[in-house]
């Protein structure tokens, strides 16, 4: 009997571990809006800046924001997520797809439930959510990239694309627009290669290494996912090419801060992410409460304004491109 | 003596996860929301039935003193070719899905054959098919593609309920049944403790040690087929990085339940306790929106939480089964002079 004794004092102590070290917070209540967002994945700078602006949204509007997302690349995770959700109870589900299909099932069933889901910076099929909120159309970012890379290597030469995996559907537009792009306006410019980091910096480091070995004359390595950025740069400073081998990358000023000011990192290009996850709670409050519905043109997203909207589709507006020049002005 | 000590072992370890779960329905019941509710529980084994396959058949090969690291990739590779025969060649799902068992069963026969015939150690074998058959499912969709044209009615089998209960849950009861039977009323059960115990005593004793291994191989490969379907049915999407990590989540189950890595020792029952601590656990977490820990509410910090307290609780299940070890070997030896006339030296 002794070890069971033992056994039930240790999870006890547990439990009075975990309920000590817990503050209670606001209690469910009834006309609260309760919204729950999700990330692509958890860890990821990008998303916790999102969350940041998400939180701004939802203090503003006096709701309870969830935040939950994968930690791995777990296919069924997203589903398991919405579901719990689903059953939890929430009002709103703002979700960042990682796998448009599969994450569809789950999305429909909570719209079922009468639950509001819109979707951000990645879409899900249009039948299981009511509004995309778009950072950025495929061609603005594509042009934004293929227009500053043009730019930097003079409209000619090599260059090599890191992707986050081969995967997510909102990357391979994004590589689909950049080859639409280079074929009508830019035929001095070659795509040599595009590798796949999983969202990695350390795979988009050694991925690029590989790339400047196995292509001497890459004149540019355009990076698409933000961990691939910093990875870029760090096997191009240690190749000791900076400066020589162009890196343009889409991601946080934050994380490319130091190579850009090295001048590893030429230019750094992104919306505002803290804007979009504020946009996207907006989103999903007005359609919950009835205040966006389909067919609006347009839609006032507190602080940001009115933000227009075209189909189905909010639109955050252009990209940015960060530069030596401008990146101190920004904090994320 | 020694069976009655192991069946002792046994009993005590099982209850003390009987009371692992019944601690965590309280705990989650009073500090989570909609915790005990039908769609909730339902939700608890819809999202981890699969893992819940892998362990019943990860244990008769952990009996045998083997393990199975391959079974997470086989349900990438598994998936993979379920999704390809119905969406490219037109299989009805019904056909597919044992067509993706026995693609399971031949992936399973390649860990055995290496495992008997070349007598290679079941962790490295493995550990080699685990890249092998990720690997494949990636070659195959070219890492970038998914399948995900399935009929309303299979994916049914993933999303709907039958008397209440998920779908998938009935497969795995059955399964389950199966499973219990096998090790534990059949020669082959039996003969996997001995070759847990010792395979060449095994085999000195008659038993086919290397049909029996094998055929341990060769159903874990044709259950992850079958989980592969499940998952597919259920997230409506097949893809290769499907049932990524599931194989240690499996040993994880396997292990709390108290049967031991080395082989010779444990049981079904101890590995579905196991596996229904981790499943209500991984679950139960996600609901508690009311308080916070270390400044964020604890539903938003549930993945990492409960990664966190699956080990601890496997650690401590561990520490605990040791301890009753060195606890029952230590009063053997106090009683022994008392049942002994001759005078023992002091040790």
């Amino acid at each position: 009997m002794k070890p069971i004794r033992i056994l039930a004092a240790a999870a006890s102590a547990l439990a009075l571990t975990l309920t000590s070290a817990c503050n209670r917070s606001g209690g469910g209540d009834a006309d609260r809006l309760t919204i729950a967002l999700l990330p692509k994945s958890k860890g990821n700078q990008y998303f916790v800046t999102c969350e940041r602006g998400a939180r701004a949204a939802a203090n503003e509007l006096g709701a309870e924001l969830l935040f939950d997302g994968p930690t791995n690349t777990d296919p069924a995770k997203q589903n398991e997520i919405v579901e719990n959700w689903i059953s939890l109870g929430v009002d709103v589900i703002v979700a960042a797809c990682e796998n448009r299909d599969g994450i569809s099932t789950a999305l429909r069933k909570a719209r079922q439930e009468g639950i509001t889901v819109v979707t951000y910076d990645a879409d899900a099929q249009a039948d299981a959510r009511s509004f995309f909120v778009n950072q950025a159309t495929s061609e603005g970012i594509a042009n934004a990239l293929l227009d500053t890379t043009a730019e930097l290597i003079g409209g000619e030469g090599e260059f090599a694309i890191i992707s986050a995996t081969l995967t997510a559907a909102n990357q391979n537009e994004w590589i689909a627009a950049i080859r639409k792009r280079q074929a009508e306006k830019y035929p001095g410019l070659t795509l040599v290669d595009v590798k796949p980091c999983d969202d990695q910096k350390d795979k988009a480091q050694s991925e690029t290494t590989n790339l400047l070995s196995a292509h001497p004359n890459l004149k540019a390595v355009v990076a698409i996912c933000s961990p691939g950025v910093p990875g870029a740069a760090e096997a191009v400073k240690q190749a000791g090419k900076s400066g020589a081998v162009k890196v343009v990358g889409l991601g946080l000023p934050s994380e490319n801060r130091a190579y850009v000011k090295e001048g590893v990192t030429q230019a750094v290009i992104l919306w505002n992410v803290e804007d979009l996850g504020y946009l996207a709670v907006m989103a999903g409050a007005a359609v919950a409460r009835g205040e966006l519905a389909p067919g609006a043109t347009e839609f006032d997203a507190g602080r940001l304004g009115t933000m227009q909207i075209v189909g189905d589709n909010v639109l955050l507006g252009t990209p940015f491109t960060f530069t030596a020049e401008n990146i101190d002005d920004f904090d994320f | 003596m020694p069976n009655a000590t192991f069946k002792s072992l046994a009993t005590r370890h099982e209850s003390v996860l009987v009371l692992v779960i019944v601690f965590e329905v309280i705990l989650f019941t009073m500090l989570g929301r909609n915790f005990l509710t039908g769609p909730n529980v339902s939700n608890i084994f819809r999202h981890s039935v699969e893992i819940g396959l892998l362990a019943l058949v990860m244990t008769p090969v952990i009996l045998t003193g083997g393990i199975d690291l391959s079974v997470g990739s086989m349900i990438g590779l598994c998936a993979v070719g379920f999704g390809m025969l119905v969406n490219d060649y037109g299989v009805p799902p019904g056909v597919a899905a044992i067509a993706a068992m026995m693609i399971g069963a031949l992936g399973g026969s390649l860990n055995a054959a290496l495992i008997t015939r070349l007598k290679l150690p079941p962790l490295i074998v493995t550990l080699g098919t685990f890249s092998l058959f990720r690997g494949l499912a990636e070659a195959l969709t070219k890492g970038a593609g998914s399948y995900s044209a399935f009929p309303e009615s299979f994916l049914a089998l993933g999303n709907s309920n039958v008397a209440g209960l998920p779908v998938q849950l009935w497969i795995f009861f059955a399964v389950a049944a199966g499973v219990w039977l096998l090790v534990h009323r059949t020669t082959f059960g039996r003969s996997c403790r001995a070759i847990g115990f010792s395979p060449d005593g095994a085999h000195y004793a008659g038993i086919p040690v290397a049909r029996n291994t094998s055929m341990a191989y060769i159903l874990a490969g044709a259950i992850a087929g079958l989980a592969a379907v499940i998952l597919v049915a259920r997230i409506g999407e097949a893809r290769a990085n499907a049932g990524i990590g599931y194989e240690l989540l499996a040993i994880t189950a396997v292990v709390l339940g108290g049967t031991s890595i080395f082989g010779g020792v444990g049981g079904v029952t101890g590995t579905l306790l196991g596996y229904v601590a981790l499943a209500i656990l991984n679950n139960g977490l996600s609901r508690i929106v009311a308080f916070d820990l270390f400044g964020q509410p604890v539903t938003s910090m549930a993945r990492e939480l409960s990664g966190m307290l699956t080990g601890l609780l496997l650690l401590l299940a561990l520490a605990a089964g040791v301890f009753t070890k060195s606890l029952v070997t230590r009063r053997a030896r106090r009683q022994t002079p008392a049942t002994n006339p001759s005078p023992t030296p002091p040790s």
